[in-house]
């Protein structure tokens, strides 16, 4: 097997265990027991109460009728924070100005994956028209430039701040430093590759290798790529299972915590899960005042 | 305001060998406006007593809020105390231990990005000068990496930077009640994380399994509200006494015979008041009995012990004492045969019985519960109380109470009560769910002992007292215009009674506070006198 051959089969081997890893850290989140309501306002999803923060407990006998949830306001409100980073805007602009190069870098990296995937596809499967191709190289070229340079300067922005400013450098772990570290250093072999490599020629011809499933035999990777394909490969491992993979982490505090304000309905699919956790869980505090080893509906009910 | 930075403080000093890390002093905080911004304005602050030193954890800052000498006495005392910690986190980090709050603590703990956006939102460290151990991030960068170090292989491989002995855990037991739970920061967060559930989750891991919680909170509130009827020690006797003095007080001072209904099995609804208005506040009390009858509700108040106290400390410190005193709340409303429950003006009652506890009930348990803030605007709405704002013709501002606002979304039918009542109403700034708490949240308004009620003053309610000073800085000066904060909550009403007197507040500048539903009756067209005392 040749080195290309073998980056390609690792290059499978990287989406199979990076896709296996997002699903065990979604089920990982999903599967913790339900947990008490802890909401926040303001909750988006409140139809004409969230631009002031309010609530269905604003009504009298709100819980006659069943609340009403607005989708559509709760994407709006991810969305915002997804794409701009609305909180640290608001709250950390010095920080935002870095962060947003740095995710917004991100964003572009994946357009640029995109549309190379879709150049590769549509050429492999489907046809090749001239038009087509030239308009998608176009944005290949402009995903790939702006996302790696807004990464790159966002990330040794982020990294020169964390080391400067006290108050992030006195809390930055050591696996804080590494993330950024590796990412950086992926950056840096890219941009390295990206110099011999400046209208993503390798690029495509790679990842036309990888959807038809066979090398191409035009595919030729400088040293300097095939460390990089490593490194990326990498990282792509590593995300499931570092901070990294807040983006997945955002959805659980976001949605089933802080705008979480589902109530439990008599007969209802929560009411269910309580009688499950307070009959089925045992106490295994120690204070005095508990009643170790009795389940949580004993100690509730039962007082010394 | 700009603040000077001071010398900064390291996550892993918490378990320097010091006296006390950190040590407050007036010049340090944050300035006050007029006419607060001038020397001699405030008290100094003052040192502990030295005897305290031996048996409390003063190493922090030289406060107490943790009053039970709990300070190991021998070697082997502090390796024990290390030990059941740590027993206690491993349980706090189970299904088991704590299905309750699990998957947002994790979250919380795993995510941070130590970006420190969270900071310039808590009130308690921009008002203390910005001191490093009560930035949001600080004890939860404590509990994290202790996780991580003593309870984790990554933590094992990467080495976390601190160091777990007694002194640790003093620190991080006192700094468990350096932060009143508003969640001002979470708001903030870029990435949903909560620094106020882990001050919760830290408290419970001291009181569930090391037995360890202010005495206010646990012993003479939480149990001895289940034991006796009460936190505040009233017993239903004692309650039945008093509605008699309210019911005799009303028709004496107001000319309006009242027969408060007790014990009245069938009606709508159940309300529940924080006893301690009984005793601090019963106009508040008497308030609603008029506006209530006055309705013509059908409504009634229990004398059956726990259903006299709508209060749950266990919301701020133990779930197992929450779901105590909510199941007994719930109890008391199925025996009566109420519609519902109404919770008078307390903030954390609302959360806890409302909110919290709603996934503790089931079955015959899962029964309605609701604010009285609603009602309230529904009958002022609907012009079933005879009101004439005129009377009520003076600056008032209102304090948004974090449990019922920020953590309710209960926003707008207060704000829509004094709009209509109160010609000289005027907002704070921030307010509603963007508010900032009274300094007594989560406990503290309530925790009287040694020299915490300095600190609280000093320090958790110096951004609320700014607030109330720029609210009214256009008659702030002048004490013959009395200047109204509304405060639909009783120990926010705790904490601004300690604040206005540690401050002078009312004496000098005639600042008043008082709830939602006195201002309600003091707009009645046919009482006989004024209802609010300072307009006597």
């Amino acid at each position: 097997m040749s080195l290309t051959e073998a980056l390609l089969t690792s290059t499978y081997f990287t989406i199979l265990v990076f896709a296996a890893g997002l699903i065990y850290v979604w089920i990982k989140w999903s599967r913790k027991p339900l947990h008490l309501r802890w909401e926040l306002y303001p909750v988006p999803h409140e139809p004409g109460r969230t631009h002031y923060g309010g609530s269905y407990m604003e009504e009298v006998d709100w819980s006659i009728s069943k609340p009403s949830k607005s989708l559509i306001e709760e994407l709006k409100e991810m969305l915002k924070e997804m794409l701009f980073l609305k909180r640290v805007y608001m709250y950390n602009r010095p920080l935002w100005y870095l962060t947003f190069l740095f995710h917004g870098g991100i964003y572009m990296i994946l357009l640029w994956f995109a549309s190379l995937l879709v150049n590769s596809l549509t050429t492999v499967y489907l046809f090749e028209s001239a038009a087509k191709t030239t308009f998608i190289e176009y944005l290949i070229i402009f995903f790939g430039y702006t996302g790696v340079f807004a990464t790159t300067i966002g990330a040794v922005g982020l990294l020169v701040k964390r080391i400067v400013d006290s108050s992030m450098r006195e809390y930055t772990s050591k696996v804080d430093y590494f993330n950024l570290s590796l990412i950086l250093v992926v950056l840096i072999t890219g941009l390295a590759a990206l110099g011999l490599d400046p209208f993503f020629e390798i690029a495509r011809k790679y990842m036309m290798s990888i959807v038809s499933f066979q090398i191409t035999s035009s595919v030729k990777l400088p040293p300097i790529t095939t460390l990089h394909i490593v490194l990326l490969q990498l990282l792509w491992i590593y995300i499931p299972y570092s901070k990294m993979s807040h983006f997945l982490g955002k959805w659980f505090t976001y949605h089933k915590v802080l705008w979480d304000d589902e109530p439990n309905i008599r007969g209802g699919r929560i009411e269910y899960r309580v009688k499950e956790v307070v009959r089925g869980y045992k106490i295994p505090w120690g204070g005095p005042h508990m009643k170790k080893d009795r389940s949580w509906l004993e100690n509730a009910s039962e007082v010394e | 305001m700009e603040v000077k930075l001071l010398t900064r403080i390291k996550v892993s000093d918490i378990s320097k060998e010091v006296e006390q890390l950190v040590k407050l002093s007036v010049r340090d905080l944050m300035t006050l406006p007029p006419p607060y911004d001038k020397p001699g304005m405030e008290p100094e602050m003052t040192e502990p007593k030295s005897e305290w030193r031996s048996r409390y954890a003063t190493d922090l800052d030289g406060y107490v809020g943790i009053d039970i000498p709990w300070r190991p006495q021998s070697k082997e005392e502090e390796e024990k105390l290390v030990q059941r910690f740590l027993e206690g986190l491993n349980k706090l980090l189970s299904v088991e231990g704590n299905w309750t709050f699990l998957q947002p603590l994790l979250l919380s703990l795993e995510y941070c990005a130590k970006c420190q956006t969270c900071s310039e939102a808590c009130p308690i460290y921009v008002s203390s000068g910005r001191k490093e151990i009560y930035r949001p991030t600080y004890r939860s960068e404590v509990l994290r990496r202790i996780w991580k170090k003593y309870l984790t292989n990554s933590g094992r491989i990467f080495s976390e930077d601190i160091e777990l002995n007694a002194r640790t855990i003093l620190r991080l037991g006192e700094l468990a009640y350096r932060c009143t739970i508003c969640r001002r920061c979470t708001q903030t967060c870029p990435l949903g994380l909560d620094n106020g559930l882990i001050t919760h989750e830290i408290r419970k891991l001291f009181s569930s399994e090391l037995g360890i919680a202010p005495k206010p909170l646990h012993e003479q509130g939480a149990m001895q509200h289940l034991k006796i009827g009460s936190s505040t020690g009233m017993t239903p006797e004692g309650f039945k006494d008093i509605v008699r003095f309210i019911e005799e007080d009303i028709k004496e001072k107001y000319g309006k015979s009242i027969k408060i209904p007790v014990d009245e099995k069938g009606a709508d609804i159940l309300l529940i008041h924080n006893a301690g208005e009984y005793l601090s506040w019963p106009e508040n009390p008497a308030a609603f009995a008029i506006i209530f009858e006055e309705a013509g509700l059908s409504w009634t108040l229990s004398s059956q012990p726990v259903g006299y106290d709508a209060v749950n400390y266990g919301v701020w410190y133990d779930d197992v004492m929450l779901a105590r005193i909510a199941l007994k709340h719930i109890e008391i409303a199925r025996k009566l045969d109420v519609k519902k429950i109404v919770i008078g003006e307390c903030g954390h009652a609302h959360k806890a019985l409302t909110v919290v506890a709603d996934r503790v009930l089931f079955d015959d348990y899962n029964i309605p519960r609701e604010s009285f803030l609603p009602i309230l605007w529904d009958l002022v709405e609907k012009n079933k109380l005879n009101l004439d704002p005129s009377r009520n013709d003076f600056p008032v501002t209102l304090h948004d109470p974090c449990n019922i606002v920020r953590l309710m979304g209960i926003v707008k039918p207060q704000r829509n009560i004094l709009q209509k009542i109160c010609p000289q109403f005027r907002e704070m700034n921030p307010s509603g769910v963007y508010n900032y708490c009274c300094g007594g949240g989560s406990g503290f308004a309530i925790m009287q002992s040694m020299n915490f009620p300095e600190w609280r003053s000093k320090v958790a309610s110096r951004m609320k007292f700014k607030q109330i000073l720029e609210a009214f800085k256009d008659t702030v000066q002048d004490p013959k215009i009395p200047k109204y904060v509304c405060a639909p909550c009783s120990n926010c009403k705790g904490a601004l009674r300690d604040m206005l007197e540690h401050y002078q507040a009312t004496s000098r500048y005639n600042i008043q506070y008082g709830g939602l539903a006195d201002l309600v009756v003091n707009a009645m067209v046919d009482l006989k006198s004024p209802y609010l005392e300072f307009l006597k």
